[in-house]
C-alpha cells in the first residue's frame, strides 16, 4: 500500500493519470523513462558535476579565474557574461512545453583556455565556450548566436535527456523507496547512477555528441532566442557558414559532436529570412572588438 | 517515514514555478540568489537581491513578473519563486554539511542531492570542485546590463 501511494503521488503530479491501479501501473513505467522528472535540486548537483568534469578536461584553464574568485568579471569573460545573461533572460520570454526551470544558481559563462572551436552545455545554466569558437565569431551577433545555442540545450534539458533509462529506473526506485535519510545501500545506488549519469552526459557533451533532431532543435530554439534578444538573426548562418569552412578542412572539437554545418545552414536559413531585419549599432560593433581582440 | 509525509513531499518536491497566488498569500525563494527588480523587467535598476527560502508576499501580478513585499519590495520574476517550503542548501564541504536536520534533508528533494555529491566527490578526489564553487557566486549588475544593452540597442527580454 504504502508503494501504491508513493507511486500515485509522483504520478499524479508528473504525468497527470488517473489513480486506478491501472493508470498507476501505467504511470510508473512511465516515471522509469521519465528523465525530466528530475527536480531543480537534482539538476543543480547534476551540472555542478558535468561542469567540473568539463573543467577537469580542460585542466581548468579559463579566462579570468581572478575574476570568478573576487566575483569581478573583467575583459572577455565579463563581455561574454554580459552577452550570455542577455541571450539568457531572453529565453525566459521564448517558452515551449518541456523547458526546465530557470536554474538554481542563474547562468553562468565560462572561457576555456582551448583554441579548438567548440561549446559545451552543463545543466543547470553552466555554459562553456573555447576562446577558438570566440575567435571565430566575427562580431557580438555571432557570439550571442553560440550562446543562444547552448542556452536552448539547457533550456531543453539535453544533457539530462542523455542519461541512459535505466540509470533513471534505479535513481526513481531510490526516490521512492529509501527512507529520509539515506541508508549506505540506497545512497551506494544513487551514487553509482549518478556516477553513470556523469559517463553518460560527458560521452554526449564530449565524444558522440547528441542526435541531429536535438542539435537542430537547439539551432532552432536558439535563434528565436537571439531574435528575441534583439540580435541579427542572419548572424547565426554567418556563424554557421564559418564552421562549414572549418569543416571542409578539420575535424575533432564540435565537428566530432555535430551535425553538418551546411545541414544546420539549410535547417535554418527559410527562419532567418522570415525575421525581422536588424541594424547593428557601432557600439555592438566596437564593443566586441574590444573586449575578444584587444581592438580600441 | 508516514506515507502522508512523504506524499506531501514528493507533491511539493515537483512544485515549479507556480500559477499567480492570491494576493496577501506567502511566496518562497526557489532559487540561490535572484534579483527584486524596481520595474517589471530583467534588466534595470535593482531593489535588492534575495536567497533561497526567504519568504515574501504576493501583492499583485504583471505577466510573469510579481509585485512582492517584504524585506525587499518590487518585481521578481515568477520562475524565481515557488509555493512549497525550501531550505538552504546543505551543500558538501559547507559550513554545517552533514548537520543537516531531519526536515531538511526531506525538503531538500531526492535522488541527486548534497548526499550524493559528497559521495561522489569522495569517489573522486582528482576532480576540484572549487572552480564551480567560485563560478556560480558571480553575478551581473543589473544596472551594468542595462547599459550594456542601451548601448547595443537590444531588448533582451524586455
Amino acid at each position: 500500500m504504502k508503494r501504491a501511494l508513493l507511486v500515485a503521488a509522483l504520478a499524479a503530479v508528473s504525468c497527470k493519470v488517473n489513480l486506478t491501479p491501472e493508470g498507476i501501473s501505467k504511470a510508473y513505467r512511465g516515471i522509469k523513462e521519465a528523465r525530466k522528472d528530475l527536480t531543480p535540486e537534482n539538476e543543480y548537483y547534476v551540472g555542478r558535476a558535468v561542469a567540473t568534469n568539463i573543467l577537469a578536461k580542460s585542466n581548468y584553464k579559463y579566462r579570468d579565474e581572478s575574476g570568478f574568485s573576487s566575483g569581478k568579471l573583467e575583459g572577455m569573460t565579463a563581455y561574454v557574461n554580459a552577452v550570455g545573461n542577455v541571450v539568457a533572460m531572453a529565453s525566459l520570454e521564448t517558452p515551449h512545453d518541456g523547458d526546465r526551470p530557470t536554474p538554481l544558481a542563474g547562468w553562468h559563462f565560462v572561457v576555456l583556455e582551448d583554441k579548438t572551436i567548440n561549446a559545451f552545455a552543463a545543466p543547470g545554466g553552466y555554459i562553456f565556450v573555447t576562446a577558438g569558437a570566440i575567435e571565430q565569431a566575427g562580431n557580438e551577433d555571432e557570439l550571442a548566436a553560440i550562446l543562444a545555442h547552448e542556452v536552448a540545450h539547457v533550456r531543453r534539458g539535453h544533457a539530462l535527456g542523455s542519461i541512459k533509462k535505466s540509470r533513471m529506473a534505479g535513481v526513481m526506485k531510490e526516490m521512492l523507496d529509501s527512507s529520509v535519510e539515506l541508508d549506505k545501500q540506497a545512497l551506494g545506488t544513487l551514487t553509482e547512477a549518478f556516477d553513470g549519469a556523469m559517463d553518460d552526459m560527458m560521452d554526449s557533451l564530449l565524444v558522440k555528441g547528441y542526435s541531429r533532431d536535438t542539435e537542430f532543435e537547439a539551432d532552432s530554439v536558439g535563434l528565436e532566442i537571439m531574435l528575441k534578444a534583439g540580435y541579427d538573426g542572419s548572424a547565426f548562418v554567418s556563424y554557421l557558414k564559418k564552421l562549414n569552412a572549418h569543416q571542409a578542412t578539420g575535424s575533432g572539437g564540435f565537428s566530432a559532436t555535430h551535425p553538418k554545418a551546411s545541414d544546420r545552414i539549410s535547417k535554418l536559413e527559410k527562419k532567418v529570412a522570415k525575421a525581422p531585419k536588424v541594424t547593428v549599432p557601432k557600439a555592438r560593433i566596437n564593443r566586441f572588438k574590444a573586449a575578444v581582440l584587444g581592438v580600441e | 517515514m508516514r506515507p502522508r509525509f512523504l506524499i506531501a513531499t514528493l507533491l511539493l518536491a515537483t512544485g515549479l514555478a507556480i500559477a499567480a497566488p492570491k494576493a496577501g498569500s506567502v511566496v518562497t525563494v526557489r532559487v540561490l540568489t535572484a534579483k527584486v527588480m524596481k520595474a517589471p523587467k530583467f534588466i534595470g535598476p535593482a531593489a535588492g537581491d534575495v536567497s533561497r527560502g526567504e519568504q515574501l508576499k504576493f501583492e499583485e501580478a504583471k505577466g510573469d513578473w510579481y509585485r512582492v513585499s517584504g524585506a525587499i519590495s518590487g518585481w521578481i520574476h515568477k520562475t524565481n519563486l515557488t509555493e512549497r517550503q525550501v531550505t538552504l542548501s546543505s551543500k558538501p564541504g559547507a559550513e554545517g554539511a552533514g548537520a543537516a536536520s531531519r526536515d531538511e534533508v526531506e525538503l531538500a528533494g531526492r535522488g541527486f542531492t548534497p548526499q550524493v555529491e559528497g559521495e561522489y566527490r569522495q569517489k573522486n578526489p582528482n576532480l576540484d570542485f572549487s572552480h564551480v564553487d567560485k563560478i556560480e557566486k558571480t553575478s551581473i549588475d543589473p544596472g551594468e546590463l542595462e547599459a550594456f544593452v542601451a548601448e547595443g540597442k537590444l531588448g533582451g527580454g524586455q
